[in-house]
């Protein structure tokens, strides 16, 4: 089933297109967003967020209209967002930060407020850290408290700009997990940088450069984009072709096959490298 | 651990009934810990059981009420409305205390130098109208406010929640101004002369931030003021408090207000960050 639907949504910062004619439909399960930086990922997040308006374009999320300053609110009471910098109150403990959010989504009556919070606590496994506040809590903590308050009111819709950015491999692991959860039954969209958060938890993949969707299907449907293109070789290839040494001491080379070298399982990265060019290859080497 | 020993079926249903003597329930309840099986027969209400430790987990973390908080719930305000409010950043203790502060120095120099309290006095005339103006800038969206964009995305988001959040903001200022005021040395009525300047720029600078930024509205307005009050006092000397505060120029202050107050309304849904600007 379709939840959100976007036509022709085009976004311009004074002379900078960061959105470009996108359209692009999601469904139920994990959307990943993959891109450079100023791509327009989170332009579009925010977009889908209400958090800013399109210049152009319609946005339908269960076939309401956020242009429309009624339904704006309907679509506010069925998303959860979670954006890059949650600016969460530093002095506020956790409780007290969700039973704030709480109110800011109509949750007025009190028992029903704190039962709320309670289960969305409960769901990032932050119950024992109630009377923590923010400031005391780790990154991951934090970013999962930031995750707790998207999921207040039980959206149908959750929106998650660079969650894991900042995450030791443990708490990175603990969010993949609560995120692969969440996309059981809600429609969740997740931007990132990385290919292997993608890998993991996604259903479906768009790729976004210069404000435009390059590519979109599944996580596999990605890695066969580099399908005959990948390379494993002894020797660093000559030439200018994107190549790096990898962990066995082979050098795995983008594009054309260098002299003597052996094709190679594509990965998402390749994939995903493959398809940007020169911009994401600058990137990932950088 | 586990036990061969079981409690009598009599035993239990006493203890089911409420009528066994307390030495006895210790007892059948010691043995219970250790009994999983003798722990099955008594029937758990779970449902009362799971209510109790909510209510006593609330209990424990769920934020303590104030006694402004508490004053404010008796004289009416609900509790959910009260929650938005004290996450105003210009009605944090630290703002609170920092302009209390600068207030009572007002004060205490306009008493203790006497000789140059009319100064004084009219320089806290030309000044406190800015008081709610810099209030009103802290008291929604960027930079005051780090969690402006998840607000900004909630069901509340939108022109009534910046104006709650201002009306409560303008009603802390000018309560601390209008005590100060009432404190001060100098004519009686000085207590009451800014009061309608303050309103002019208060909607002003709400009705400015339709097509600004909270703070750039507060600025240029706050400057504005400034400057006009500046001038005057260099080219109408000893008139200043007539020309400035008095009756022609507190009407013209209210007509203004009503202008901006229509302009406030008009363009309200400005507020919400989903309009496209």
């Amino acid at each position: 089933m379709t939840t959100v639907t976007l036509q022709g949504l085009g976004k311009r910062y004074g002379t900078t297109t960061a959105l470009d004619a996108v359209d692009l439909s999601i469904g139920v399960g994990v959307t990943g967003l993959l891109g450079p930086n100023g791509a327009g990922k989170t332009t579009l997040l925010r977009c889908l967020a209400t958090a800013l308006g399109p210049d152009s374009g319609t946005i339908r999320v269960h076939g309401l209209d956020p242009a429309v300053a009624a339904q704006r609110t309907e679509v506010r009471r069925r998303i959860g967002y979670l954006p890059q910098n949650p600016g969460l109150y530093p002095n506020f403990t956790a409780y007290a930060l969700l039973d704030y959010v709480a109110v800011l989504k109509e949750i007025t009556d009190t028992r029903q407020r704190r039962a709320e919070v309670r289960r969305v606590l409960d769901e990032v496994e932050l119950t024992d850290r109630a009377k923590t506040k923010v400031r005391k809590l780790s990154g991951g903590m934090r970013q999962r408290l930031g995750l707790a308050q998207a999921l207040l009111g039980d959206p149908e819709l959750v929106i998650l700009d660079e969650p894991t950015v900042g995450l030791d491999p443990e708490q990175r692991m603990l969010f993949r997990a609560l995120i692969s959860r969440l996309g059981e039954r809600r429609t969740v969209l997740l931007s990132t940088h990385q290919t292997e958060d993608v890998g993991a938890l996604c259903e479906r993949v768009v790729v976004m450069s210069g404000g435009r969707v390059v590519f979109e299907g599944g996580p596999r449907d990605l890695a066969q984009v580099a399908e005959g293109q990948v390379w494993l070789s002894e020797t660093p290839p000559q030439g200018n072709a994107a190549y790096w040494r990898n962990a066995d001491g082979f050098y795995r080379t983008l594009g054309r096959r260098p002299d003597g070298a052996e094709p190679a399982r594509p990965s998402i990265e390749d994939g995903y490298l493959l398809l940007l060019g020169n911009v994401a290859v600058t990137e990932a080497i950088r | 651990m586990t036990t061969d020993w079981h409690i009598d079926p009599g035993l239990i249903e006493q203890y089911e009934n409420g009528t066994l003597v307390p030495s006895r329930v210790m007892a059948v309840e010691a043995h219970m810990l250790s009994c999983a099986a003798c722990r099955a027969l008594i029937p758990a209400e779970d449902a009362w059981l799971d209510d109790s430790w909510s209510a006593v987990y609330d209990e424990l973390h769920a934020p303590r009420v104030g006694p402004v908080a508490r004053l404010l719930t008796r004289a009416g305000l609900p509790g959910h409305r009260l929650r938005l409010l004290t996450a105003t950043p210009a009605l944090r203790w630290s703002w609170v205390l920092a302009t209390s502060a600068v207030l009572t120095l007002a004060v205490a120099a306009a008493w203790f130098g006497r000789e140059g309290s009319q100064a004084i006095g009219q320089a806290f005339l030309a000044l406190a109208p800015i008081l709610p103006v810099i209030a009103v800038s802290g008291a929604y969206g960027p930079p005051a406010d780090p969690m402006h964009e998840i607000t900004g995305t909630t069901p509340a988001a939108g022109p009534g929640l910046v104006l709650w959040r201002a009306v409560s903001v303008i009603g802390v200022a000018v309560v601390m101004a209008g005590v100060a005021a009432v404190l001060l040395p100098g004519p009686g009525w000085y207590a009451a002369a800014w009061l309608l300047p303050a309103l002019l720029l208060s909607t002003g600078t709400l009705a400015l931030a339709t097509s600004l930024t909270l703070p750039v509205a507060a600025v240029v307005l706050g400057a504005l003021w400034l400057t006009g009050v500046l001038v005057v006092a260099r080219t109408a000397e000893g008139l200043f408090v007539s020309s400035v505060f008095g009756p022609t120029a507190q009407l013209a202050y209210l007509l203004a207000a009503a202008v901006f107050a229509a302009v406030l309304i008009t363009r309200r849904r400005r507020f919400d960050l989903g309009e496209s600007r």
